[in-house]
């Protein structure tokens, strides 16, 4: 276990600049995502804290140590594939071993360490397979067995479910969280998707064309986003332009009250966001507008209405228990609850 | 009509002179093997061409002198093809000219090279020359003898010659389709340079090196034209010794040509019939 600081990181190839001085702290034992879409740096960040790719400017610690100029295979930190890349050739055991042969441990060891590795990850008496005679999910604990069997100071997953199905996407996520628990290795993770983030992450570093936009708790990218960019990543947002005015934002629909903002904020201009599913149907005490429904789509387990706000059009989630019947067409109360409004 | 009845009757055009020419051919160089020569009177087929072809005395020291100088150059290529072709992926500049200039030998016939390779090494060459001419030598019979010596090494140097950009463009290709995904796997695991090539880089290229090692063997061992031109008369390399019995202006020795090159071509279909059985399997991933 370690803790890993990233300062003023950069990467480029050629002229396109990957990574952008990134700044990352990550506490040893942490559960860390790096999320974001395609191309836009997370690999590449990963095999830097790797020692895999060297960062152009910046420095990374880990602990108090600089690590810019120790090698790969001296760092301990172990990086796990996005395609697993088992050694073909090798069986499941040797495959495991490998690390372990290449700093020349003890056989008896080695053999002790991959059969508790092997019954870790529900593998026992599949040893002597070879990759070509596994499912992709086998190959996928193998790969981060392979990993957890040197007892690593830092554990580094590269798309780690991508290449899963479904069902076997839910039991790699365990095998994560349950390894994560038993060995509290420092963990930073690498994907796209920001639904395998929100449940295995204890934070999240979103990452847009090699920036760092958020570095937070889970929670705050749902609640508390820092732009609207943030906010449309993690699922869909409602937005409004308007000007703080004492405890309101005033907006071409009217004035809506929140606690975010106070006299002395007055005349900022703001985004004004709201989530789809905060938006109660009906008239409430405070910002409750009279809004055109343009569409009503029954989702089953929820009515999804497209309603007019001001010049824009927006989305609200009306839950099975709250449903008012409200039709295409006609105009509705809606109340947007001061306290799930947010400011952007 | 079925699909495979059909590649047949199409590719039966192709397919007919290539199997009456060779299989025919084969056929008579085995009767003639039995001693069944008819348009010299051997019309009785018995073993004698193969019992006093592994009577001569040459025979041993012709094997081994074939089987030295095969291996040699097998192992070398394959040794320096995969070195070359290393070095090859990592260039970054120029890398179009050094690679022509590395393909370049491929398209040149073995006889060629063999004669290139006479002019510059032997002891009257340019090279022996050119050291005489800058005193590092004082005479240019005090070049050491590389054409036409005991141990066959200019026959080495031009199979060398020829298969290293063979075998180090197949290298090379794999190299390149394998990405580097896997070196940089080996050494998050702690593998160093030299561990990363000897347990990653090598297990991983021998399905594609394993067949090409043998198609160098089994070439070197059964060509004689560079032989013939850069080695020695006693003892001369197998396909060698075959060629002076089928030349013989005596043609009752021409049974023993053709005893001695079923026994080459024996050993040869041996050796790929071991290769298969032992290495066959494991080079299946």
């Amino acid at each position: 276990m370690i803790d890993l600081r990233l300062k003023g990181v950069s990467k480029s190839y050629g002229k396109n600049t990957v990574v952008k001085s990134l700044d990352m702290k990550i506490a040893s034992g942490e559960l860390i995502a790096l999320l974001g879409p395609s191309g836009c740096g997370k690999t590449t960040i990963l095999k830097i804290i790797a020692g895999l790719q060297q960062p152009d400017e910046g420095t990374v610690f880990f602990g108090s140590q600089v690590m810019n100029s120790v090698p790969a295979e001296k760092r301990e930190a172990v990086m796990v594939f996005q395609n697993y890349l088992l050694f073909p050739f090798m069986t499941v055991e040797e495959n495991i071993a490998f690390g372990l042969k290449m700093r020349r441990t003890d056989k008896a060891v080695i053999k002790e360490r991959v059969n508790e590795i092997l019954a870790l990850i529900r593998m026992e008496g599949m040893g002597r397979r070879k990759p070509s005679e596994l499912s992709g999910g086998q190959k996928q604990r193998v790969a981060l067995a392979r990993a957890l069997v040197l007892r690593p100071q830092l554990l580094l997953l590269d798309e780690p479910l991508s290449n899963l199905d479904a069902h076997l996407r839910d039991e790699m996520r365990e095998l994560i969280l349950r390894v994560h628990r038993e060995f509290q290795v420092t963990t930073v993770f690498v994907t796209h998707d920001q639904e395998e983030a929100v449940l295995l992450a204890d934070r999240i570093a979103l990452i847009f064309e090699g920036n760092l936009h958020q570095f937070a708790p889970v929670r705050d990218f749902y609640e508390r986003p820092q732009s609207e960019r943030v906010a449309s990543f993690f699922g869909n947002s409602n937005f409004l332009k308007g000007f703080c005015s004492g405890q309101a934002v005033e907006t071409e629909l009217g004035a809506f009250k929140t606690p975010l903002t106070g006299e002395n904020e007055s005349g900022r201009t703001v985004s004004l966001m709201i989530r789809p599913e905060h938006i109660i149907p009906g008239k409430g005490e405070d910002n409750s507008f009279l809004c055109p429904i343009r569409s009503k789509i029954y989702m089953g387990s929820f009515i999804r209405y497209r309603i007019e706000v001001g010049e824009g059009l927006w989305d609200v989630i009306d839950g099975p228990e709250a449903r008012k019947g409200y039709e295409e067409g006609e105009s509705a109360w809606f109340t947007f609850p001061p306290h799930m409004i947010w400011l952007v | 009509m079925n699909r495979n009845t059909a590649a047949w009757l199409l590719t039966a055009p192709a397919l007919i002179p290539v199997l009456i020419l060779f299989f025919g051919g084969f056929g008579l160089g085995i009767l003639q093997s039995f001693s069944f020569f008819p348009l010299i009177g051997l019309d009785t087929p018995n073993f004698s061409a193969y019992t006093e072809v592994l009577a001569e005395d040459e025979l041993l020291l012709s094997l081994v002198l074939t089987l030295l100088v095969s291996l040699s150059a097998t192992f070398l290529t394959i040794a320096l093809a995969v070195t070359a072709a290393l070095a090859l992926r990592s260039a970054e500049r120029g890398r179009r000219g050094i690679l022509f200039l590395f393909q370049f030998p491929i398209t040149v016939p073995h006889v060629i090279i063999a004669l290139g390779a006479l002019l510059l090494l032997s002891q009257s060459g340019f090279a022996a020359r050119l050291t005489a001419f800058f005193g590092i030598i004082s005479d240019s019979t005090d070049f050491p003898v590389l054409v036409n010596d005991r141990l066959g090494l200019g026959i080495i140097y031009v199979y060398l010659w020829k298969q290293i950009p063979f075998i180090g463009i197949i290298a090379l290709s794999v190299l390149q389709s394998m990405g580097n995904d896997y070196e940089e796997l080996a050494r998050s695991l702690g593998a160093k340079q030299s561990q990363v090539l000897f347990h990653v880089i090598l297990p991983l290229m021998r399905p594609a090196l394993l067949p090409g090692s043998v198609l160098c063997f089994a070439f070197t061992f059964g060509s004689y034209e560079v032989p013939f031109l850069l080695g020695r008369s006693y003892p001369s390399m197998l396909p060698v010794l075959v060629y002076r019995y089928f030349t013989n202006f005596n043609l009752v020795q021409r049974p023993l040509a053709m005893a001695l090159a079923v026994l080459i071509t024996l050993f040869l279909l041996v050796t790929v019939i071991l290769y298969k059985k032992f290495l066959g399997g494991r080079n299946r991933l």
